[in-house]
C-alpha cells in the first residue's frame, strides 16, 4: 500500500517528458546538418557547389568586375552536397537551425570575388582566385596561358604553331 | 544466371534477361503475352509510359509484373509508332492495372484500347484536353494558358449493392475529407450511408501532384534526384531515395560496396520503426485512445533522435547517392543505437501488450474493415496490409536488395483480414526491425562507402524495389544522356492499397470509417504525384460540385 502510494506520488511529481524548447536551448548532435556558411576568404568561385546543389539554392552570376556566389537559405534543403564537393573546403554546414526571420535578406549570403579579365581581349575568364589556383598547378613556362581566355588562347596557339611550322600568317 | 534459369523453366522463349532479377519481354500482342504470363501467378506492380519519340519516333508502355516466388521482375513492353498512340489495355486481365493505365493516358496521351473506365484520373478537372505534361515536347516550366470548364457531375451509379431500405430518402451522403480524412493530408472520401451503415464509398485522390517526374527528367542530374525522391514522402522518404538509387545502379551496372548496403539497410529499418510507431499512435488517436498515442509517440521520438545522430537530420536523411552512402556509422554511434534499441524494445513490448489486452480497443478492431485475400490479390495490395490478409509477400525476402541479401528476414503473415490483424502484423514487424538493426550492426563489414563509376550509360532500364513501411515501393528508371534521367516513375505502396479502401468501407458502421481508412497506413502524398476517381462510375467529380451536394 505504502509502496504503491509512493509510486503514485513519484509519478505525479515527475517532470514532463516534453523538452522545454524554446525556453531552453535544444541540443543537436555533433554531425547535425544545419545552416551552410561560405567562407569568403577561401571561396574561389569555381561553381562546383552550384552544379551539385539539388534545389538550386546556390547560384553564380557576374556583376561588373565581380563574380557573385549567392546562397539563398529559403531554397536550401541542408543536404550538405556543397560541403562535399567544394575543392577548397570553403563551404561548411553549421549546427544552426533557428533561421526564422522577418527579413528575406537574412536568408541570403553573397560572396563577391574579383574577376580576372583576358589579357588580350578583356573578356572575363574566371575569378582571380580560381585563376591563381590553376596557375599554381602548371609548369612556369605555361603559366601565362591562364591569363588569356580560351578563345584567345586558341588563336595565340595557332599563331605560335604557324610560326614554328613556317607559315606566312 | 538466375534469370535465364527461371525464364527457361517457364518456357518464356521471347524474354530477354537484362540482369539477375529483371527480364524484358517485347510483346507483339500485349494481351496474349499477359494472358500467357497469368498462369505463373504474377502480381501486377506498375506501368510506365515513355515518350520515346526523340529516340525512334514511338511511344513505349512498360508493364511491370512481379514473380515473388522467383524474385524476378518482368517488364512487358509494347510499342506504338502511331502519332495518335493507342495500345491494348490489360486491365481486364490484371484489375490492378486500372489506375496505372489511366495515369499513362492522362500524362502521356497514350490511349488504352479496351479499358473499362477510360476517364481522367491524375490531371485536374480544368486541365485542357490534349495537353500531356509528361511528353518530351512539353517544357517543364510551362503552365497551360487556357483552363477549360469543369465537367458537370455525372449521375452517380452505385457500385456496391445496398442492403435493405433502398429508397433514396433513407440515404445520406457524408463527405470525409478532403482535408483530414485520417492523416493530415488532402484526400476525399464520399460515403453513402443508410442509418449508421455505409452502403457505398467513393474515393477521390491525387490532389497533391507535384510534377516530380517532369522535374527530375528535365532539370536534375542523376545525383540530384535522390534528394528529390526523398521528398516524395514525409514519412518514408529514405526508402524512395534508396529505391531510386538502386534503379540507377541496376541500369548502369554499378556495384555498391557492402558496407554501404548495410548502412542503407540500417537506416531503412530505423525508418520503418519510426513509421510504424507513428502509425500506432495515429491509429490509437483515431480510436479515441490518446494515452496510447502519447506513449507511442514518446518512444518514436527516441528513433527520431537516432536518425538525427546517424544522418544529421531527423527525417530527410539525405545520405544516398547513386553508388553508395555519404556517411559512415562509427563505433560510438553504433553503441548509441544499440542502447536506444534496448530501451525502445522493452517499453514498446510492454505498451502494446497492455493495449492488446484492452477489450474495448480490440472490439473496435476485430472483424472491422475486412479485405479478403482474393480481393487483396486482385487489386494488388502490398505490405503489412496485404500480409494481414494472408498474402505472403515481402520485397526484403522475395526480391532481396541492400543487406537483406545476407540475412534472413522473418515475415509475419496473418489471415484475420481485419484491422486487428493489421495492428498485429505491424507489431511483429516492429520487433523484427529491431532485431534486424542489431544483426546489421554486428555483421557490418569494413570497407568503402561509395562505388567508383564514370558516366552513366544511356537508355538502360533499371528497377529499384524496396519494402517501404507500407509495402512495395518501386522505382523505374531509364537513363538518359549526360548523366540525366530519361524517364523516372516512382510508384508508392499506397497507390495499390488505396484502391482497396472503398471495398473495406462498404457494409461497415460510419464510426469505423476513420480507423478503416487509417488501417492501411495511407500515405496520400506519396501516391499523388493528384485528381479524381469515382469508384462507382469511374468518372471524375468536380470537387466544388461534390462538396455542394446535400
Amino acid at each position: 500500500m505504502v509502496a504503491s502510494r509512493l509510486a503514485f506520488i513519484k509519478e505525479v511529481f515527475r517532470p514532463p517528458v516534453t523538452e522545454q524548447y524554446p525556453y531552453k536551448p535544444l541540443a543537436v548532435p555533433e554531425d547535425f546538418r544545419g545552416k551552410p556558411v561560405i567562407d569568403p576568404e577561401k571561396c574561389v568561385g569555381c561553381g562546383a557547389c552550384v552544379n551539385a546543389c539539388p534545389p538550386g539554392a546556390l547560384s553564380l552570376h557576374d556583376d561588373g568586375d565581380y563574380r557573385v556566389l549567392r546562397l539563398f537559405l529559403g531554397r536550401c534543403i541542408f543536404c550538405g552536397r556543397c560541403q562535399d564537393v567544394c575543392p577548397v573546403g570553403a563551404v561548411r554546414l553549421t549546427r544552426k537551425f533557428e533561421l526564422a526571420s522577418t527579413s528575406r535578406d537574412d536568408l541570403v549570403q553573397e560572396v563577391r570575388l574579383i574577376l580576372e579579365k583576358c589579357g588580350l581581349c578583356g573578356r572575363p575568364i574566371a575569378t582571380r582566385r580560381e585563376v591563381a589556383l590553376v596557375e599554381e598547378k602548371l609548369p612556369p613556362e605555361q603559366r601565362w596561358l591562364v591569363h588569356v581566355c580560351p578563345e584567345c588562347r586558341a588563336l595565340v596557339s595557332a599563331r605560335v604553331i604557324g610560326y614554328v611550322r613556317g607559315c606566312s600568317r | 544466371m538466375k534469370c535465364y534459369e527461371i525464364v527457361s523453366r517457364y518456357g518464356l522463349s521471347d524474354a530477354i534477361c537484362l540482369n539477375d532479377r529483371l527480364a524484358l519481354i517485347r510483346a507483339k500482342d500485349v494481351v496474349e503475352a499477359s494472358e500467357k504470363l497469368l498462369s505463373l501467378g504474377p502480381r501486377y506492380s506498375t506501368c510506365i509510359g515513355i515518350d520515346y519519340r526523340p529516340i525512334n519516333r514511338s511511344y513505349l508502355v512498360h508493364h511491370v509484373l512481379a514473380l515473388d516466388k522467383d524474385g524476378l521482375y518482368i517488364v512487358l513492353e509494347t510499342q506504338t509508332h502511331d502519332p495518335e498512340p493507342v495500345v491494348k489495355s490489360i486491365t481486364n486481365i490484371y484489375p490492378a492495372a486500372n489506375w496505372h493505365e489511366r495515369e499513362v493516358m492522362d500524362m502521356l496521351g497514350i490511349k488504352f484500347d479496351g479499358h473499362p473506365e477510360p476517364y481522367r484520373l491524375i490531371l485536374p478537372d480544368d486541365w485542357p484536353d490534349n495537353v500531356y505534361p509528361l511528353r518530351k515536347d512539353y517544357p517543364y516550366d510551362k503552365k497551360p494558358l487556357e483552363l477549360t470548364e469543369v465537367l458537370e457531375h455525372p449521375e452517380p451509379r452505385f457500385y456496391a449493392a445496398s442492403v435493405g431500405g433502398d429508397t433514396d430518402a433513407s440515404r445520406a451522403e457524408i463527405p470525409l475529407g478532403p482535408y483530414h480524412p485520417a492523416l493530415h493530408e488532402p484526400e476525399y472520401y464520399e460515403l453513402i450511408i443508410e442509418g449508421e451503415r455505409i452502403v457505398e464509398a467513393r474515393y477521390r485522390g491525387f490532389f497533391v501532384h507535384r510534377g516530380m517526374e517532369k522535374l527530375a527528367e528535365s532539370r536534375l542530374t542523376v545525383n540530384q534526384v535522390p534528394f528529390l525522391a526523398e521528398r516524395i514522402c514525409g514519412i518514408c522518404g529514405y526508402t524512395h531515395a534508396t529505391a531510386y538509387c538502386q534503379a540507377v545502379e541496376e541500369a548502369a551496372g554499378i556495384k555498391v560496396p557492402a558496407r554501404a548496403e548495410y548502412i542503407r539497410s540500417i537506416l531503412l529499418e530505423i525508418e520503418r520503426l519510426h513509421s510504424h510507431l507513428l502509425w500506432f499512435g495515429v491509429a490509437f488517436h483515431i480510436l479515441g485512445f490518446d494515452t496510447g498515442f502519447m506513449a507511442t509517440w514518446r518512444l518514436r521520438e527516441k528513433i527520431m533522435d537516432l536518425a538525427e545522430l546517424l544522418t544529421g537530420n531527423r527525417k530527410t536523411y539525405g545520405l544516398n547517392l547513386v553508388g553508395g552512402v555519404r556517411r559512415d556509422i562509427d563505433e560510438a554511434k553504433a553503441h548509441a543505437v544499440e542502447e536506444a534499441l534496448g530501451f525502445i524494445e522493452e517499453k514498446f513490448k510492454k505498451l502494446i501488450e497492455k493495449i492488446i489486452g484492452m477489450s474495448e480497443i480490440i472490439a473496435r478492431m476485430k472483424n472491422i474493415g475486412i479485405l479478403t485475400r482474393e480481393d487483396a490479390k486482385k487489386l494488388g495490395a502490398v505490405g503489412p496490409h496485404a500480409r494481414a490478409s494472408g498474402m505472403d509477400i515481402d520485397v526484403r525476402r522475395d526480391h532481396p536488395y541492400a543487406a537483406y541479401k545476407y540475412v534472413d528476414v522473418k515475415v509475419p503473415v496473418m489471415d484475420g483480414c481485419d484491422v486487428l490483424s493489421r495492428i498485429l502484423v505491424r507489431y511483429e514487424e516492429t520487433i523484427e526491425s529491431i532485431r534486424l538493426i542489431r544483426v546489421f550492426l554486428q555483421e557490418m563489414p569494413k570497407g568503402g562507402l561509395m562505388a567508383e563509376y564514370n558516366d552513366i550509360p544511356e537508355l538502360r532500364i533499371g528497377i529499384g524495389a524496396t519494402e517501404a513501411p507500407r509495402g512495395e515501393d518501386i522505382h523505374y528508371v531509364m537513363t538518359g544522356r549526360e548523366n540525366k534521367i530519361y524517364r523516372w516513375r516512382p510508384r508508392a505502396p499506397s497507390y495499390m492499397n488505396l484502391a482497396t479502401v472503398p471495398l473495406m468501407l462498404v457494409g461497415e458502421k460510419l464510426a469505423n470509417a476513420p480507423i478503416i481508412i487509417a488501417s492501411i497506413d495511407p500515405c496520400f502524398s506519396c501516391t499523388d504525384h493528384v485528381v479524381v476517381i469515382d469508384r462507382s462510375s469511374g468518372r471524375r467529380i468536380p470537387l466544388e460540385k461534390a462538396l455542394r451536394w446535400n
